[in-house]
């Protein structure tokens, strides 16, 4: 009666359902913070401090305190701002893709991923915000009727669709995060023998029965808000590279850069997926949970990803030299692949197209600690990408008179270094305090998956 | 919540539950809700249960786009007509918007029908028929009839017991 294709154990252990709530609440209902959380919380405190005096000088100041000058007017603070929007594309991109591909081995990784996406996508907020100068005037950007006119933003600028797109992703990535978490809550309620974390937990499920017709209203909502939420995906990172494409930029000016931009996000995401997993199992000892399997799985997915990168890289070296535009021809061969910036941009081809490639051998796979190596390695190579994309293409446009080479200030650098913080921060705070995985939906996965049952003779 | 009005009957295999309510829908007894700690989507299919949520959800859509639209061409076109580089003011760009702020309002309207639906709101005090359900338990309750007699209810708690729950109460 209930066929369902077994792919394979996704949850080890032989776990019954009370051991998963049992695994997954205890270490947030624990009354001790382990040592490496206080350690970590405050390092992360101390960068996120240096990049709160970052944002001080700035605003205070003012961007003179950056690198930027009037050839390359969007430094370090674009090419993080696009860096942190790719890692923000892992959430949606695990929670929905996988979840319409069927892939049910995303259940134990999800939540983290989902929790990741919102921190990377806040981070990301702040260099727009802070990129205005005049932050205090930051509200300009918002369509409401004004005494300058009124005055209406200009609704065809790529700009302006960023704004909408970026907090679109993050209200509904925060809002589809949320509610799935509301049965875990619920959980977390009925099982904590604390009165405060009853009542905090109580408020946050909202009430949350878990019975037949919640679920099945529960199931329809959050199929409907993923499914809405999933084509945002593609659309916020096409429209961050609509940001370039729409410049008459040499580099830039290019139809691939929507596409190569999605592709490019996704593998930065999963790439720090893996090097968030690969901690929070050995740490939280979660083996059982995110196992071999699932490891092997998202490095397969990287490979195949990396293999699109790398010919989008010679699709984009074989478009300059055919497009035979003299502007294209030098950004392409002595801007990016001799010249000053060479270096970031053998390293970008090197991290993110080759050395993922070691992916091919089962040996590599099933190494962790290469692969975390790897995984660090692609997002530094990400980084680079971003780099090689806006300061190569900017400091040597058109007119040789306006070349102007662009090195980042101890500024840049500590508000760069400040959303890091923030960031670890943020997932630290949700490691300790928030259900780590969806308990509810490891619950639905043990048995379909799992070979060995408590309880054989109950099958069909 | 278990007051002298339900019989609970208390399982811990989402299979063995599964196939008590469907011993029960054939006997004709009106089960009025099963708690579990996970959906049981053959339960649904067994109570009959359905939801219009995906119906508001269009609607939603629907109104996002158009309200957009018209929000759009009111600003662009009609209050404040700038052109930029000769190009049209009602443009074929405003697709974007309107794309990506139909999601938003569909995500929005939708998560806020199920919450009025559900009647859930932070901080609602709820009490549950087994504490269980929401670990390892799943839990059938059926409402007893004020002309249920006391033979009824013990054919309810033997079809219980017969269909493997661990506990009757």
């Amino acid at each position: 009666m209930y066929n369902i294709k077994v792919r394979g154990v996704l949850i080890q252990g032989n776990k019954s359902y009370h051991d998963i709530t049992r695994d997954i609440t205890n270490p947030l209902l624990s009354k001790t913070t382990p040592l490496w959380w206080w350690i970590s919380a405050f390092l992360a405190s101390v960068m996120l401090a240096w990049g709160v005096w970052g944002f001080y000088n700035t605003i205070v100041v003012g961007i003179g305190t950056w690198g930027l000058n009037n050839s390359v007017s969007w430094g370090w603070a674009i090419i993080n701002f696009v860096w942190w929007i790719g890692i923000g594309h892992a959430g949606t991109a695990f929670s929905i893709f996988l979840l319409v591909l069927h892939q049910k081995w995303r259940t134990s990784i999800n939540r983290a991923a989902e929790a990741m996406t919102i921190f990377a996508v806040m981070a990301a907020g702040m260099f727009p915000l802070i990129h205005m100068g005049r932050i205090w005037n930051g509200f300009f950007i918002f369509p409401y009727p004004n005494t300058r006119g009124p005055l209406w933003d200009n609704f065809n600028s790529p700009l302006f669709w960023d704004v909408t797109a970026i907090s679109t992703y993050l209200t509904a990535s925060f809002l589809f995060w949320y509610v799935g978490m509301m049965p875990d809550f619920a959980t977390i309620r009925e099982r904590t023998t604390s009165k405060i974390k009853k009542k905090i937990y109580g408020i946050l499920s909202f009430g949350w029965l878990g019975n037949a017709r919640g679920w099945l209203r529960f199931e329809s909502a959050a199929l409907l808000m993923g499914g809405l939420t999933a084509p945002l995906v593609i659309s916020v990172h096409s429209i961050v590279a609509t940001d370039f494409a729409a410049g008459i930029v040499p580099g830039w000016h290019s139809t691939i850069f929507p596409p190569f931009f999605v592709v490019g996000a996704i593998f930065s995401g999963f790439s720090m997926v893996l090097t968030m997993m690969i901690i929070v199992r050995k740490v939280y000892k979660f083996e059982e949970y995110v196992t071999q399997s699932h490891l092997d799985a998202i490095t397969r997915i990287l490979t195949f990803v990396s293999l699109i990168m790398g010919v989008a890289y010679i699709s984009e070296i074989f478009i300059a030299w055919y497009s035979d535009s003299p502007y294209e021809m030098f950004v392409f061969f002595h801007n990016r692949a001799s010249g000053e910036y060479a270096f970031e941009y053998w390293a970008m081809i090197l991290f993110n197209a080759i050395i993922p490639q070691l992916f091919w051998f089962k040996k590599i796979r099933k190494n962790v600690a290469i692969v975390f190596i790897i995984s660090i390695l692609i997002n530094v190579g990400m980084w680079y990408e971003r780099f090689v994309i806006v300061v190569t293409s900017l400091s040597k446009t058109f007119l040789p008179s306006t070349w102007h080479n662009y090195y980042p200030t101890a500024t840049e650098v500590a508000i760069y270094v400040g959303t890091i913080g923030f960031f670890i921060l943020g997932v630290l705070l949700f490691l300790r305090f928030l259900p780590i995985m969806a308990v509810s939906e490891l619950k639905g996965i043990n048995k379909e998956t799992s070979i060995v049952t408590e309880k054989p003779e109950n099958h069909e | 919540m278990n007051n002298q009005n339900q019989i609970l009957g208390v399982f811990d295999d989402p299979d063995v539950v599964t196939d008590a309510v469907s011993e029960l829908v054939k006997n004709n007894i009106r089960i009025k809700d099963v708690y579990s700690p996970f959906p049981l989507e053959h339960v649904w299919e067994l109570l009959k249960m359905k939801t219009r949520l995906p119906y508001a959800t269009f609607l939603y859509g629907a109104f996002g786009t158009a309200s957009v639209f018209a929000f759009l061409y009111w600003t662009s076109v009609i209050n404040y007509p700038l052109i930029f580089g000769g190009k049209p003011t009602n443009s074929l760009s405003f697709v974007v918007i309107m794309f990506v702020l139909t999601i938003l309002s569909g995500v929005i309207f939708t998560l806020g029908t199920y919450l009025v639906r559900e009647k859930m709101w932070p901080g609602k005090k709820v009490e549950l028929p087994d504490n269980g359900s929401m670990d390892d338990k799943f839990v059938i309750v059926i409402e007893k009839d004020k002309n249920m007699d006391e033979s009824a209810v013990n054919n309810i708690n033997e079809l219980l017991k017969k269909s493997g729950a661990i506990e009757v109460k």
